[in-house]
Formats: C-alpha cells, structure tokens, sequence
C-alpha cells in the first residue's frame, strides 16, 4: 500500500503540479483542498501519511493547520511539508517550530519536489 | 564791590572778545573826554599839538583794532592796540594839563585790557605801558614837574595801576579756570548726552530687533500646529505647550502650563523599561526616574529622536516620533527640556499597508511564476513525448524569461524590504578574497561567451569584514555582471580588492561605454537607467545598483563610482575591516 497524502493549496494550477510530483514520488492522493478548513477536515478524516500544506491559504493558513496537528494526538503520524512563497530564514524557522518536517519555497521544481517527497516516505515506510 | 568783580570777571571773562571789543571802551572814553574837552568850560588845553597827538594816535589805534577784527588771523597782535593806547593817553593826558589833567584815568582801560591777558608778564607789560603814560612826558622833556606832588603823582599812580594790573592779572585767570573747568564740564555733558542719545538710538534699534523677533517666534509657534512642542522645566514640570500639543493631546494651554508634567502623557510602561535599559538603579535620583529616562540623551548634549507612545487626558494612545533637547541660559545651565513630537499614526500605517503590499506581490507573482516554472519543467521531463528541438528553444526561451521575471520580484521584494528597514542580515567574519573570487569565477562563462576578458587583481587577500557573505557576493555578481553587460567584444573588466588601514576596497573597473557625468548622481536611485544604456539596448530595469548600494550601506560601506563615456566605469566598493579582536576570534 503506497503512503497517503493530502495537498492543499488556494492556487488549483499548484494544487495540480504538487499532486502529479506526489504521483511521480509513489504517493497515493487521498485528499485535496482548496482552503485551510477543508485542509483540516481532509486531513481528519484520511489521516494521511503526510500532509503537503500551502502555507497562505484562506481559513487556517497552513502554520496553523501544522499547528492543530501537532496539537492532536491522533495525528502524530501525520507528516507535514509547508510549501510558501516566502523564502526567508524566518518563514523557514516559524514552518519548522510549527512541527513541519520539511519546507519548500514556491517556485519549486516538481522533479525536486518528487525526489524530496519520495525521500521522507522511504524514510517512514 | 561785589557788582564790581563781577562787571570786571563780566568784562576779563567774555569769552574771546575781539580787539575791537576791547578798544570800544578805550574809544568810547576817549569820544566822551573831547566832548567834555570841547564844551565844558574851564578844562585847558595846554599843549595842542600833544592833544592833537594823543587824539590821532588813539584813533589810529581805534582803527587798527578795527582792522584786527575783520581780519582775526592777525588777531594776536591785538595787543598793540592798547600799547599804542598807552601812547595816545600820555600825550593826551600830557596836552590837557598833564598830572591836574582829568584825563589820566582813562590810562585804566588798556591796564585792564592788558592785563587780563593770560600771563604774569603781562602785569609788567601794563605796569611799563603806564610808566609810558604817565611818566614818559617827563622824561623826555615834553612835561616838566612843577613840585614835589606831581612827582609822587607820576610815580604812585603807575604802582597802583601795577596792583590793579597784578589784581585784574589774577582775577582773569582765576576766571579762565573756572571757564575752562565750566568749559571741560560742558564738554563732559555734551559727550554724555551724546552717549545717552546714541544709547537711545541703539536701545531702540534692539527693541525693534526683539520686536520684530518676538513676533516671529509667536507666528512659528502658532503655525506648527502638526508638531507638539512642549517647554518644561528640569523637574518636567510643563511651562510652554503649542498649539500643536493642544491639538495632538487635546488639551488647551492653560491646563497644562504651570500644571502638568510631560511624563503624564508618557505610557508608565515605556518610561520604566526604558529607565530599566538605562540601567537607572531604582530610588537613586530625585527626579522622577521616567522622566530622566526621557531626557537621558537631552541632559548628556545629545540629540536624540525616538518613537514614543503619547497618551491624552481621555485615555487614548497614538505613537510619536518625539525629539528632546535641553534649554540652557546664558551662563549654559539647563533650565529644562523641549520635547517635539510628530504623530507617526499615518506613517506606521503606511509602513504597514506597504509590508502589507509586499507580501501580496510576494505570494501573487511567484505563485503564477511557480505554475509556468514547474509545468515547463513537466513538459520538458515528459518522456513518452519527446520534445522536437525547436520545441525545446523555445520552451528554453519561455524558461529564461519566466526566470527574469522570478529575478525581477526577488528585486523588488528585497528593495522593499529595504526601505522599510527589514533588511536581514547573516553577519559573521568574511575573507573577502573568496568573495571576489567566487563572484569572478561564476561570471567568467559569461564573459567569455560576450568576448570579454576578466581579470582578479587581489593585492589584500587577508582582508576581513564582518557582514553576510550571501549579500556581499551579490554585491560583487551584480558590479561583474554589470561590467559585463556594458562592455563591447573585446573589451576587459578588472576586479581588484586593495586595503587601507581601516577598509578594503573592492573595485570594479572596465572598458565599456560609460556613463554621462550628469546622470552619476541619480545612478543609485531606483528603477534609474543611464542613456547609455538604454541607447545601447542593454537590459535592465534600474533595480541592481539600488540593492547593491542598499548592501554595502548596510554594511556601513561605502560606494563610489568614476566613469568616462566610452573609456569606461569604475565602481568602488569600501568596506570596514573586521576588528582585529573579532578576526582571531573568527
């Protein structure tokens, strides 16, 4: 059984590219969402391997979901990667005291994205 | 005898009379004489030719006198008038009866004039005119003594001329002391009153100087109504308060003057933490340790600027940017503080919507960006579908913009951030050398492709600043790839790094087509592009210079530039060293 993951993003064209790289890295989808709040209801309910959050969304914004996720202990599995237009130092360090185990910066190259993710699935599986 | 001095000190004391003043007695006399000679009965004549004499000698002397007043150059020799008197009196006196003449008196008048000249020997000329008078006759036969009396006649009249001479003598000049003292006083009062009308003048000049600079002051005061000004004593105490602050604070002059103390619209809070980074040790000063803590700077000489929370009598706040300074009086003392404050509201709101603004373009821009980036590299990675050469130009064409365009946001995101202040930095100790050879080494493929030669020229390669080795190198890619950009086929860019005692020095220089002298001040300002280059064609939007520029300020460096239309440009770069404590630590 290949691992789960839910992708959110506002932006359905990024949404898109994210979930063909997760194809491409052996990742089944099994939840997509277009704001924080149904991000939060997806992830609930599948409970997914890992979680690909964009990190400005409407409703909870992606932090916030992290935030929430780590915060439920139903969810310890669940692996985040904050994707974010915001490079900086200080974006990457508020994603990581968040709980996220991984952050990439938009534009991100779907090859890059692919390896990255099939690297953290091998890891936990 | 009293009315007598004074009629003689009247007569010695008139100030410069002229010769012929002092004849007209002697004249007057002498008229009144031959009137009294001619129509009197019973007075001689007993010796015509000699009254005759006396008569035209007096009258020459008259005329002389008169002379001598109409031309007062001659004036000092005046006292021939009186001498040639003596003459016509002798002889007058001599041909009217000689001793029981009574005319022998007159011989008083020129004894007067003479004698009231200043100088002793003048009693003697007086007392010998006498002699010549009264004695002379006598002596030279005209007049023979008749008895003993007229003797003692001839000879006691001329010593009590002589003590009349000696008496007039000193009375005069007695009186010319006393008119020269009165003289020097009058002098003295004149000078005063002149002191006291030029100091008149002067105070009024001044007082119109205040007036104009009082009315000055009250139409500034009046007009800064968008800044508070607010006067306080050393204790705080508030003794000025503008129309500004009764507008910013909401509360009229007259309740806060004499009243209120400045730190009362001052958050406690702000006053405390910043006593606290003062270091103030609690309870140690009399004043009220919040408001040292606000006149801190003020009270060292410094001019200090910094953003302040005011809050009104009704409780609500609003940030200032305040400014405090000390009022001294003429001896230097600090008699308190001025502290004028702006309202920043609408400026933090600004900073806000542009921080805002920034975070917009960041996430709307790059996220399109991301699309065609991540799709192109879909279409490029597809294996089942091949991509034609000519497919792969131009999807490399689409690729190379997409990239320009992601360059041009990453520009504009940081050159925001700089200019609100959010200017990142990683500072640590950098050998500059790897710097400037990095930044050659990644721009020599490019050179190379544009047919220019590039050259490193490192004459200081242990130099060390402290700053963020990421943003120095950009600075150092961005002069390289300028120089590049600028320069024909053919032509060189030269890197060198050099040292000084306190900086390095990173220059940039190359054989392009220069920049025209009149553009080299707007050249660092953003979105500028010099006519050489737009003429030239080469692209860019103005945005390199500006962060380069931005980094090295940042860096409390320094950046120059010299530049010849079509000989070339340098750029020059200085740089701080890194203390020699902070480079063996590093």
């Amino acid at each position: 059984m290949s691992p789960t993951v839910v992708i959110a993003d506002d932006d359905s064209d990024i949404r898109a590219l994210v979930k063909i790289s997760a194809i491409r890295a052996g990742l089944e989808v099994v939840g997509e969402a277009a704001d924080g709040d149904e991000a939060w209801a997806a992830i609930q309910r599948t409970v997914p391997d890992l979680a690909i959050l964009d990190v400005s969304m409407p409703g909870h914004n992606g932090l916030e979901i992290c935030r929430l996720v780590r915060a439920d202990s139903a969810l310890d599995e669940v692996q985040i990667l904050l994707v974010s237009a915001a490079a900086d130092d200080a974006s990457i360090a508020a994603g990581i005291r968040a709980g996220a185990a991984d952050y990439l910066s938009k534009p991100f190259s779907p090859r890059e994205l692919a390896s990255r993710l099939a690297e953290h699935m091998g890891g936990t599986r | 005898m009293k009315k007598f001095y004074r009629w003689l000190v009247g007569y010695v004391s008139v100030d410069h009379p002229s010769v012929g003043l002092k004849q007209l007695p002697t004249a007057i006399a002498f008229v009144v004489s031959l009137v009294v000679l001619l129509f009197v009965p019973g007075i001689p004549i007993t010796n015509q030719v000699l009254t005759a004499s006396g008569i035209g000698l007096l009258f020459l002397a008259t005329v002389l006198a008169a002379l001598l007043t109409a031309w007062p150059k001659f004036a000092r020799w005046g006292i021939v008038v009186p001498l040639i008197d003596f003459l016509a009196i002798g002889l007058y006196r001599a041909g009217t009866g000689g001793s029981t003449s009574l005319f022998g008196a007159m011989v008083v008048l020129p004894v007067l004039w003479i004698a009231a000249e200043k100088g002793r020997r003048y009693i003697l000329i007086a007392a010998a005119g006498t002699v010549v008078a009264l004695i002379m006759p006598y002596e030279v036969g005209i007049l023979k003594f008749h008895d003993g009396t007229d003797i003692v006649r001839a000879t006691f009249s001329p010593l009590v001329y002589l003590l009349v001479a000696a008496i007039v003598n000193e009375l005069a000049r007695q009186s010319r002391s006393q008119l020269h003292s009165i003289h020097l006083l009058v002098d003295e009062k004149e000078r005063m009153l002149q002191r006291t009308f030029e100091y008149a003048s002067q105070l009024e000049e001044s007082e119109a100087k205040f007036r104009s600079a009082d009315r000055m002051f009250r139409g500034v005061w009046a007009a800064v109504t968008e800044q508070s000004v607010i006067g306080t004593d050393v204790t705080g105490l508030i003794d000025a308060w503008n129309p500004g602050a009764t507008k910013m604070l909401g509360l009229p002059w007259r309740e806060a003057e004499g009243k209120r103390y400045v730190f009362e619209f001052h958050l406690d809070e702000e006053l405390e933490n910043r006593a606290r980074e003062l270091n103030y040790p609690p309870g140690a000063t009399v004043l009220n340790p919040g408001f040292s803590a606000l006149v801190e700077a003020a009270r060292l000489g410094e001019a200090e600027s910094r953003e302040w929370t005011y809050v009104r009598d009704d409780g609500t706040q609003f940030p200032v940017s305040l400014s405090v300074t000390k009022r001294v009086d003429e001896s230097g003392e600090t008699i308190g503080y001025l502290f004028v404050a702006a309202d920043v509201t609408q400026a933090r709101e600004v900073a806000r919507l542009k921080d805002e603004f920034v975070g917009l373009i960041s996430h709307e821009l790059r996220t399109p960006l991301s699309s065609i980036l991540g799709y192109l590299e879909l279409l490029r990675d597809d294996d089942e579908h091949p991509l034609s050469e000519e497919q792969e130009q131009y999807l490399g064409v689409a690729e190379r913009n997409a990239h320009r365009l992601l360059r041009l946001v990453g520009d504009l995101l940081f050159t925001a951030q700089v200019e609100s202040g959010k200017f990142p930095l990683d500072l640590r100790d950098v050998v500059l050398q790897q710097i400037v050879t990095a930044a050659v080494e990644s721009a020599r493929p490019a050179a190379t492709a544009a047919g220019i030669t590039i050259n490193e020229d490192v004459s200081a390669g242990d130099s060390v600043t402290y700053g963020d080795p990421v943003r120095l190198g950009q600075v150092c890619d961005n002069l390289i790839s300028n120089a590049i950009k600028f320069t024909p086929r053919g032509g060189s860019v030269t890197v060198s790094l050099s040292a000084s005692d306190k900086d390095a020095i990173i220059t940039v220089r190359d054989t392009g087509m220069g920049i025209p002298a009149s553009e080299l001040d707007q050249l660092f300002s953003r979105f500028f592009r010099a006519t050489t280059a737009t003429r030239n064609a080469v692209p860019g939007v103005g945005l390199g210079l500006t962060i380069t520029k931005a980094i090295v300020t940042a860096h409390h460096g320094e950046m120059g530039v010299q530049s010849e239309e079509g000989v070339g440009t340098q750029f020059s770069v200085t740089l701080p060293l890194a203390a020699r404590a902070a480079v063996t630590a590093g």
